[in-house]
């Protein structure tokens, strides 16, 4: 357990190095959520803007690992390359769920302040979960693609690859529909929606499981 | 004899290069050289000897153990030096030594922070702000601050200036003066050698050329620079290797007190390992 929090200590001082830029960003979304909040209620969206602006920002660590080698020097270490994918999963994921909380409070206490109240909590929330699942499908996407061909040259394959995952989960989802018309009258959106929490729980933990387990073996395999 | 490490027939078979049966068994309280010319296979062997990749054949033990079987805390008494990868240039000497202590349960932080100072490194600054000779130091500290048994050090001297050279090697001498602790080092800086080697192999396309203790290089072996008149009065077996360079061609000899008493007349001296390199590679 030392060994992933000295590994994760490590990625975290990547970003320190742009430590003036997150702060400047995190003002400027108050500002504009600030500024949005008078209109409307923008809870929801200023809450997922925030996690996908602050929530991807972990793939640098893999771009400054890559440019000082450092997964060379770190297995020269006592770490092994177990640890070392798991801390880059814990990192992502950390991430995520850090700046998905860090939004929702942030656009909670302004929305509160300058709207005095919140519509449909619950709705939102249930939005900003599901965005994070999306985030989650990104990245776990991603991780295995830079593993395998690296953050420069895996720069292509990590948008084609998760295209292709939605390009393909749409073409099946139309062709069950195609095949069983029925199907859409049975299934009740209103309750998926309503269950969605525990859905994204579910594809959450399949996706960063399978994920971590491609990388593993392509860096289990990977000549340093 | 006893050994920290032994590589035993080692095989790796790359499409254009092929690293055959290297054999290396460095005992305690020594220090092994092994050198070579770029691309001879020197990192293949090291990378090999740390698990960074897989070989093909052979077997390679560490403290008597298979490499790939070590624990955690055996892998803790070794210490590495690797020339191109380190941790990310934008973290400094502070930020080393707090992960440094998360990888390590015997890392000696009074040490390491006693030795940045001899040595004027700055804590601050960033390691992209550093000359390649302080990362290098950077480098050593963080390969000998958690007290290990074993160094591989690979080309430990790069990029460093001669006082610096003359501190790190005075540094692997006391290293290994206890008699447990030893040194596996590449470099293509041969002179750093001349003090500190016990043991020198050399690799040249991938197979050892030579294996021999430095001691025996300073005894043994010599080099005669002759014009080329007196060459062709010289038997061929009588030599090495020979290579013509300009006007003169140098012999080299592993049997000096035999050339002396076949040519009393030829004057004979002590060949640097950067001329025995030279000349069992492109001499004829």
């Amino acid at each position: 357990m030392n060994t992933i929090k000295g590994l994760l200590l490590k990625d975290l001082y990547v970003f320190r190095n742009f430590k003036g830029n997150i702060i400047f960003s995190i003002f400027m979304f108050i500002f504009l959520i600030i500024i949005g909040s008078i209109e409307r209620d923008i809870f929801t969206i200023s809450s997922i803007l925030f996690l996908f602006f602050f929530g991807m920002n972990s793939i640098s660590s893999f771009s400054y690992d890559e440019n000082a080698l450092s997964d060379k020097y770190l297995l020269s270490l006592p770490i092994s390359r177990k640890e070392i994918v798991f801390s880059k999963y814990l990192f992502v994921f950390l991430d995520s769920l850090i700046s998905i909380l860090g939004g929702i409070l942030i656009s909670f206490i302004i929305t509160i302040l300058v709207r005095g109240k919140m519509d449909n909590i619950g709705e939102s929330l249930r939005i900003c979960i599901i965005a994070f699942t999306s985030v989650s499908f990104l990245m776990c996407a991603n991780v295995p693609c830079i593993y395998k061909w690296g953050v420069e040259k895996g720069r292509m394959q990590s948008v084609i690859i998760p295209a292709l995952f939605i390009f393909l989960i749409g073409i099946f989802g139309s062709l069950l529909l195609l095949l069983f018309p029925q199907l859409y009258l049975n299934v009740n959106l209103l309750y998926l929606f309503k269950i969605s929490p525990y859905i994204c729980l579910v594809l959450n933990i399949l996706f960063y499981t399978v994920s971590y387990l491609i990388s593993y073996k392509i860096f289990l395999k990977k000549s340093i | 004899m006893e050994y920290n490490l032994e590589v035993i027939n080692l095989v790796k078979n790359y499409q254009d290069f092929r690293l055959n049966k290297i054999n290396i068994k460095l005992p305690k309280g020594k220090i092994l050289g092994l050198i070579g010319e770029n691309g001879s296979g020197k990192t293949t062997t090291i990378k090999s000897i740390l698990n960074l990749m897989a070989y093909d054949k052979g077997n390679i033990k560490i403290f008597g153990k298979d490499s790939k079987n070590l624990t955690k805390k055996e892998r803790e008494q070794i210490g590495v030096v690797l020339d191109d990868s380190f941790f990310s240039p934008i973290l400094n000497v502070n930020d080393i030594n707090k992960l440094m202590k998360h990888f390590y349960n015997n890392w000696n932080e009074k040490l390491y922070y006693d030795t940045i100072k001899k040595f004027k490194i700055p804590c601050n600054k960033p390691l992209k702000e550093f000359s390649s000779g302080m990362k290098m130091k950077i480098k050593v500290l963080c390969a000998i601050s958690h007290e290990p048994k074993l160094l591989i050090l690979d080309e430990p001297t790069n990029g460093l200036d001669p006082i610096f050279r003359y501190e790190i090697i005075e540094l692997f001498n006391k290293f290994v003066s206890n008699g447990e602790n030893s040194i596996l080092m590449t470099t293509h800086i041969t002179s750093d050698l001349e003090h500190l080697a016990d043991e020198i192999i050399f690799i040249d396309a991938g197979k050892i050329i030579l294996d021999i203790p430095k001691k025996e290089i300073d005894n043994e072996y010599g080099i005669v620079e002759l014009l080329e008149e007196n060459f062709s009065k010289i038997n061929k077996e009588d030599y090495l290797k020979c290579l013509k360079y300009k006007n003169e061609h140098y012999l080299l000899v592993n049997s000096k007190l035999e050339f002396q008493k076949k040519y009393p007349e030829l004057a004979i001296r002590k060949p640097t390992l950067e001329e025995v390199m030279l000349l069992l590679v492109k001499g004829d």
